[in-house]
């Protein structure tokens, strides 16, 4: 008698517990994100991260989508393609209706295997590598960060309207930085500018003086800097200084990565650099006012790419009415108009012509740091 | 000319700290008979002690005075290296390990400085604030950045020290009767487990305090060791593993190669990765006992 009235108790409270997940799991929106915490990419990842956080979390304070809360599921890929699309599977396992990937193209593009196989829509706000839409036809993926083919003409057409005629590029060795070179020296053919001198500090190098007297004696209008590795940045930098060098310093949008300002502190004013955030535009005020009232610092343009990221899927999820991936991922593709934090003044993102590519081409714009912050938008657009 | 000179301070800033990582090897190269690649780890985790100390994460609004860094730097790493040679080189000894266990272990002690490192402070570059800050100076033709000159200055005051503990007291005496012969040196009394800590221990300080020199140039990183152990390697063979004076000749002569051929060399400026390969390979081949002969080879 005793072990029945116990086997009821048990099937009673094991029934109670399963519906009480049911219910939880019913009361959530599980929406997966793919970030860097320990690796080369936690410079960026991070902080799109920390955007996606702050977005989830006013989201939930104004009530939520279709009356359920955001739960987010964040998973650590170390910027790895092969453990991206690990996480991207665990996430897809854990219930998430969307993923989100904040840490390199690479792994992005690898975790788009798992989100096609799946059948889920995977959204990138802050990748720029144009090839995440063209090498795998992934119906489910989307891309609102700027591409990086827009950020180079945006830094093209500004390098011209100064009237450079010779420039030097400098980078360093690593594939990226190269990538950035390369692209620089098309974009300053496109264009009718001479590349003069290019050079390279290689990683671990403890001295870029001979590369800059190099620059120095070429002559040259202004320096594009295509470097990634902070080291060798700050290298750059120092021997700059000690240089007495005066050419005007173009970035790529590697720059608006708030960490070179500390590495680099009092050596990179002045310097411009290509980025997609103008501080002055009403959402990106309404966005950094949030953002300095939840963490009592100014944010850089980063955390604004996940900010607009999540509120792209949450506006997508309430259009769509439903939790059907299918019904999300087509609300997803048809979104057009979206005005964000980020994005140059006046210009708006949306997946135009079946394009699963977002970012506005008008969208760029070119910042100049000031007092060791990313100061104010001196060019905008590609006009 | 003006570029010349620019340049030689900055090969000789260079130079010295190839010199300081050659003589963290030397140290304890010249008793042991171990090569012990873990001290770009520890160059590394000085930088990382130095720093700590004069911007610290537990006092992030105090910059405490140089001297205070460089006194931390050298107990700190001092006491690492003594509890390495006692953790991992000396048990392996006292089991009559074969010569190459050490240096596998110390390859193991490397991987767990690195990790630790990027443990204990993450993986983003940390700015290394310089003792008297970065301006431009003018000495009559030579210009330089004032870091350049204090690393100058601090490693010719170190190698004087080091050469006069060799030269003239009775402990350097005592690692160069080890280096000359072990068993000849314990016969005469000499304590060779002593000697070897002490080796360690002063090889690990001298790395630790190339690495916070370094560090106002490129940030305190944890990925910073590898290059200063391959290019300290690469001096210690140039200037051989026999003489203090070697050492420093080594780094100097790595870094005028370095920063002249990307100056004047007509060649892509990338290459100068391969230099001090090229300087390694050229040195093992034609003159494997460095410029500086051994003391025995006199």
């Amino acid at each position: 008698m005793a072990r029945t009235r116990f086997a009821s108790a048990l099937a009673f409270a094991t029934g109670f517990l399963l519906s009480a997940a049911g219910a939880y799991a019913q009361d959530v929106i599980k929406i997966g994100v793919i970030t860097d915490r320990v690796g080369s990419g936690k410079f960026y990842a991070e902080p799109v991260t920390r955007g996606i956080e702050l977005g989830a979390k006013m989201i939930n304070e104004k009530g939520g989508v279709l009356g359920k809360k955001i739960q987010l599921i964040i998973e650590d890929d170390q910027n790895k393609p092969d453990v991206s699309a690990a996480k991207a599977r665990k996430l897809v396992d854990d219930g998430v209706i969307v993923i989100m990937s904040n840490t390199g193209s690479p792994a992005t593009q690898q975790a788009q295997t798992v989100s096609l196989e799946t059948k889920t829509p995977h959204l990138t706000p802050a990748n720029s590598a144009d090839t995440l839409t063209t090498q795998l036809d992934n119906p489910w993926f989307f891309q609102t960060g700027p591409l990086a083919s827009i950020q180079l003409a945006t830094l093209m057409t500004y390098t011209k309207s100064r009237g450079f005629k010779k420039v030097a590029i400098v980078r360093d060795n690593s594939a990226l930085s190269q990538s950035f070179a390369e692209s620089f020296r098309k974009g300053l053919d496109g264009v009718g500018i001479e590349t003069a001198v290019e050079e390279v500090i290689p990683q671990g190098t403890t001295s870029a003086v001979a590369n800059l007297q190099k620059v120095r004696a070429a002559k040259v209008d202004a320096i594009l800097q295509a470097g990634i590795l902070g080291p060798e940045m700050l290298q750059f930098f120092r021997a700059y200084q000690q240089l007495g060098m005066k050419e005007p310093i173009l970035g790529s949008y590697n720059l608006s990565i708030p960490a070179y300002l500390t590495m680099a502190k009092d050596l990179m004013e002045g310097v411009v650099f290509v980025d997609a955030y103008d501080e002055t535009k009403p959402e990106a005020k309404a966005f950094r006012d949030i953002y300095v009232k939840e963490y009592k610092e100014e944010p850089s343009s980063l955390p604004a790419y996940g900010w607009d990221g999540i509120h792209l899927v949450a506006q997508a999820i309430e259009k769509a009415g439903s939790l059907d991936k299918e019904k999300v991922r087509a609300a997803i593709a048809a979104t057009t108009g979206f005005s964000g934090a980020i994005g140059a003044k006046g210009s708006s993102w949306g997946f135009r012509n079946g394009g699963r590519s977002g970012f506005d081409p008008q969208g760029a714009v070119v910042r100049l740091i000031k007092n060791n912050q990313h100061g104010p938008v001196v060019h905008s657009g590609q006009k | 000319m003006d570029d010349f000179l620019e340049l030689t301070v900055s090969a000789m800033a260079s130079g010295c700290i190839y010199g300081l990582m050659a003589l963290a090897y030397l140290i304890v190269l010249r008793p042991t008979s171990i090569i012990n690649f873990a001290i770009g780890e520890w160059s590394a985790t000085g930088a990382f002690v130095g720093v700590g100390m004069l911007s610290t994460l537990a006092w992030p609004r105090f910059e405490g005075p140089y001297i205070l860094a460089i006194v931390a730097v050298v107990v700190v790493l001092g006491l690492l290296g003594w509890a390495v040679e006692r953790l991992t080189v000396r048990p392996l000894i006292r089991r009559g390990a074969a010569v190459t266990s050490p240096i596998l272990a110390l390859l193991g002690v490397l991987v767990i400085f690195r990790e630790s490192l990027t443990l204990i402070y993450g993986a983003d570059p940390l700015p290394s604030p310089p003792p008297f800050g970065f301006k431009r100076i003018e000495i009559g033709a030579f210009a330089g950045a004032s870091q350049q000159f204090f690393i100058i200055a601090v490693t010719l005051s170190l190698f004087a020290l080091v050469w006069l503990f060799f030269e003239r007291t009775v402990w350097g005496r005592a690692f160069e009767a080890v280096a000359l012969n072990r068993r000849a040196a314990a016969l005469m009394g000499i304590n060779l487990g002593r000697v070897t800590a002490l080796a360690f221990a002063g090889g690990a300080a001298v790395a630790g305090l190339a690495g916070l020199l370094m560090s106002p140039m490129t940030s305190a990183h944890y990925m910073m060791g590898l290059p200063l152990a391959i290019q300290g390697f690469t001096a210690l063979v140039i200037g051989g593993v026999g003489r203090v004076e070697g050492a420093l000749l080594g780094g100097l002569i790595l870094a005028f190669v370095e920063q002249l051929g990307a100056r004047y060399l007509p060649i892509p400026s990338g290459l100068t990765l391969a230099f001090p390969f090229a300087l390694l390979i050229l040195f093992l081949l034609l003159r494997p006992t460095g410029l500086i002969a051994p003391r025995e080879a006199r």
